[in-house]
């Protein structure tokens, strides 16, 4: 384990049609948190959610959420978004696991985390 | 088996149209998700951490071979090619798409099947007894009123917008396979000294974060007035209940504020003022849908058949699954089998599509056309002549699903935990997994004894943790899973809400926890005695040494 510091931000949510887990990336919303984009400037989050907020026909509640790098990989802070970013850890055959890569398996190898304040405050919400 | 007749199913056509447009809506922008979650909520469809969530009403806990065949058709055709019993003997659907729900809804429609009641501030799909029919011991068949109960509940107006969620069990018999005085309003079917049928009614249990065990309202409510009793009871609730608190608006806050015996006088006031005769059923339709529930056409057989016996005593596998999952039956010749879906190391609760069809067939050519699910997660082929158990035992154990471990310690109740559910606090799954390999050994299991573990990924309770003999609750200390350990609940006949031991143990050390407490009590235990019957007769103090001694 290396850095812990929260450094980053990424905007995720959940795809209306499907479900799927997405991140804000190049060009739209992506199904691989490798392909999302990171923001050191809180400030460029925020209009990134924003953006996000203005199309709501294409993706349910999106947030923000922290994301640190170990060592020179980038993984969500929070458990839970890691659990979203993989897929669940019971089938590792499914979910974005399956298709490996260094990132995600980073994020399987990622221990400890702040809950994800995004996913608290939707849930503060209803 | 309760046919649904041409009413029932116009109702479910319409509901999937109706359906069929709000999604339509939704994707075209005509509706925000505001608008639109409600009622994706009302046709079952939750959104979980990867993917959309169906919730399928199992209507008291039954499924016919052609159901369950649907079931694992939808699971393979629109999902990953498995489902996921719950607590309250529905099934979970967790890879959907929404843009697939009206298809699922119309596939399911076909065979009578929907998830209607099975989310929302409604009166949700109501539980019985999953023995009904089948166990001698049973004073009357529940499910004839869960069938009056669902027609009158399903889609009723005034009951649509209640406080919050709202559930209901019938059990049948003086022992509870249904968990009563944990539900909203909990029964117990009974009958008074002169013979008269009636229900024993419990309101206000419930888990979550404030646990109440249901108190007794009322000793003796003759049956043919259980919907007008059911509408004063959701009439108190109705207009007291608080809307203000989410957490403080079932109706177990509301029984525990005023008291029972003031709820209870106000709910017999209500019952008094009321037209009874225009709500309750009447003799007639409860005659015609007990019809539809008479028993099946079991032949006479002998309660002893040799080449059972003759398999018992060369096989010990067989041996032992028919010692732990199968139950004698009120018919001589005849058991009931207990589906453990609880193999060491699988998911408890999850059923595969191929696993759903080889259950069906089994079920058609066995069990006639009958598979109930119970509350523990697991399935049941309630009817079974002895001379078919060895096929039905070898037909189980090429799938899979012949572990003869029902109430030992594998047999774990868990919820889908942070793995799946977007409430979860910590995973539950795995600790379930972890526990059920480690005290998998079979001479070690039965050694053990009966022992109910449930484990909740959080508060809400879904894996019935405060009525586990140990309950396990999964909490997020610092971003890190870590557990709650309690003992001696229960939720059956000797219903109890367990102690908390201590503080939260580590995840990665819980297991070690769990065999700390299981020696702590094989050495304080006397002949014959249970788990929990030791923990509650020595107390905490042995069972928290160990654990603190050990785990930390």
């Amino acid at each position: 384990m290396t850095a812990t510091v929260s450094l980053l931000k990424a905007v995720t949510g959940n795809r209306l049609a499907d479900g799927e887990v997405v991140f804000w990336g190049e060009g739209g919303w992506r199904e691989r948190f490798p392909d999302a984009s990171l923001f050191a400037d809180p400030a460029d989050a925020d209009a990134a959610l924003d953006a996000a907020k203005a199309d709501p026909t294409v993706i349910v509640d999106p947030y923000i959420i922290d994301v640190r790098l170990d060592g020179e990989f980038p993984v969500p802070t929070s458990f839970r978004e890691r659990v979203r970013a993989l897929g669940p850890t019971t089938h590792l055959d499914m979910g974005k696991q399956a298709e490996g890569g260094p990132i995600l398996e980073a994020i399987a190898a990622a221990s400890g985390a702040a809950r994800s304040a995004g996913r608290s405050n939707l849930i503060k919400k209803r | 088996m309760y046919r649904y007749d041409a009413f029932d199913a116009e109702m479910l056509q319409d509901r999937t149209a109706e359906f069929t447009d709000q999604v339509r809506r939704r994707v075209a922008g005509d509706m925000t998700e505001d608008q639109f979650k409600p009622l994706r909520l009302m046709n079952g469809l939750y959104m979980q951490l990867h993917a959309y969530m169906l919730r399928v009403a199992i209507p008291y806990g039954t499924l016919s071979g052609a159901q369950l065949r649907r079931l694992g058709h939808v699971a393979r055709t629109w999902d990953r090619g498995f489902g996921h019993f719950t607590t309250r003997t529905n099934i979970q659907l967790n890879w959907i798409k929404l843009k697939d729900a009206p298809a699922i809804l119309e596939s399911m429609a076909e065979v009578g099947l929907h998830a209607i009641q099975t989310s929302g501030n409604c009166i949700r799909n109501i539980t019985a007894d999953p023995y009904a029919g089948a166990n001698a011991e049973e004073v009357d068949d529940p499910r004839v009123w869960v069938e009056a109960m669902r027609q009158w509940s399903t889609f009723h107006p005034e009951f649509s917008y209640l406080p919050r969620k709202f559930k209901i069990a019938i059990g049948a018999a003086p022992n509870d396979r249904t968990a009563a005085r944990i539900y909203d309003i909990g029964m117990k079917m009974r009958r008074a000294r002169d013979g008269k049928l009636g229900f024993e009614v419990m309101v206000g249990g419930g888990l979550g974060r404030t646990p109440y065990l249901g108190p007794t309202i009322r000793e003796f409510l003759p049956a043919e007035h259980l919907l007008s009793y059911m509408t004063a009871i959701m009439r108190v609730y109705n207009r007291h209940g608080r809307r203000d608190n989410i957490h403080k608006a079932r109706i177990k806050i509301l029984v525990a504020s005023l008291g029972a015996e003031e709820f209870a006088r106000q709910v017999e006031t209500e019952w008094e003022a009321l037209d009874k005769a225009a709500i309750d059923v009447p003799e007639a339709e409860i005659a015609r849908i007990r019809a539809s529930f008479a028993s099946p056409a079991f032949k006479t057989l002998p309660a002893i058949n040799d080449a059972v016996e003759a398999l018992k005593a060369a096989s010990r596998p067989f041996a032992q699954f028919v010692k732990h999952n199968v139950l004698a039956h009120k018919v001589p010749g005849y058991v009931i089998v207990n589906v453990s879906l609880k193999a060491p190391g699988e998911v408890p609760g999850d059923c595969t599509s191929d696993q759903m069809d080889a259950i069906a067939d089994l079920a058609e050519r066995y069990g006639f056309d009958e598979t109930r699910v119970h509350f523990d997660q697991n399935l049941i082929l309630p009817h079974v002549a002895l001379e078919d158990l060895p096929a039905v035992y070898e037909g189980l154990r090429a799938i899979g699903l012949a572990t003869p471990n029902i109430g030992l310690t594998s047999d774990i109740i868990a919820c889908p935990g942070l793995d799946y559910c977007a409430l979860a606090n910590a995973r539950a799954i795995p600790v379930a997994q972890e526990i059920a390999t480690r005290f998998a050994d079979m001479e070690v299991a039965e050694d053990i004894g009966e022992l109910r573990i449930k484990i909740s990924g959080c508060i809400n309770a879904c894996g019935h943790h405060h009525v586990g003999h140990i309950g396990i609750l999964g909490v997020d200390k610092k971003g890190e899973e870590f557990y709650q350990v309690s003992l001696g609940g229960s939720g059956l006949e000797d219903a109890r809400l367990g102690d908390i031991i201590g503080p939260a143990i580590a995840g990665p050390k819980v297991t070690d926890a769990i065999e700390a407490l299981i020696n702590t009590y094989k050495k304080e235990r006397t002949t014959g005695e249970r788990f929990v019957d030791t923990y509650r007769r020595v107390g905490l103090a042995p069972f928290k040494a160990a654990v603190y001694a050990e785990a930390h």
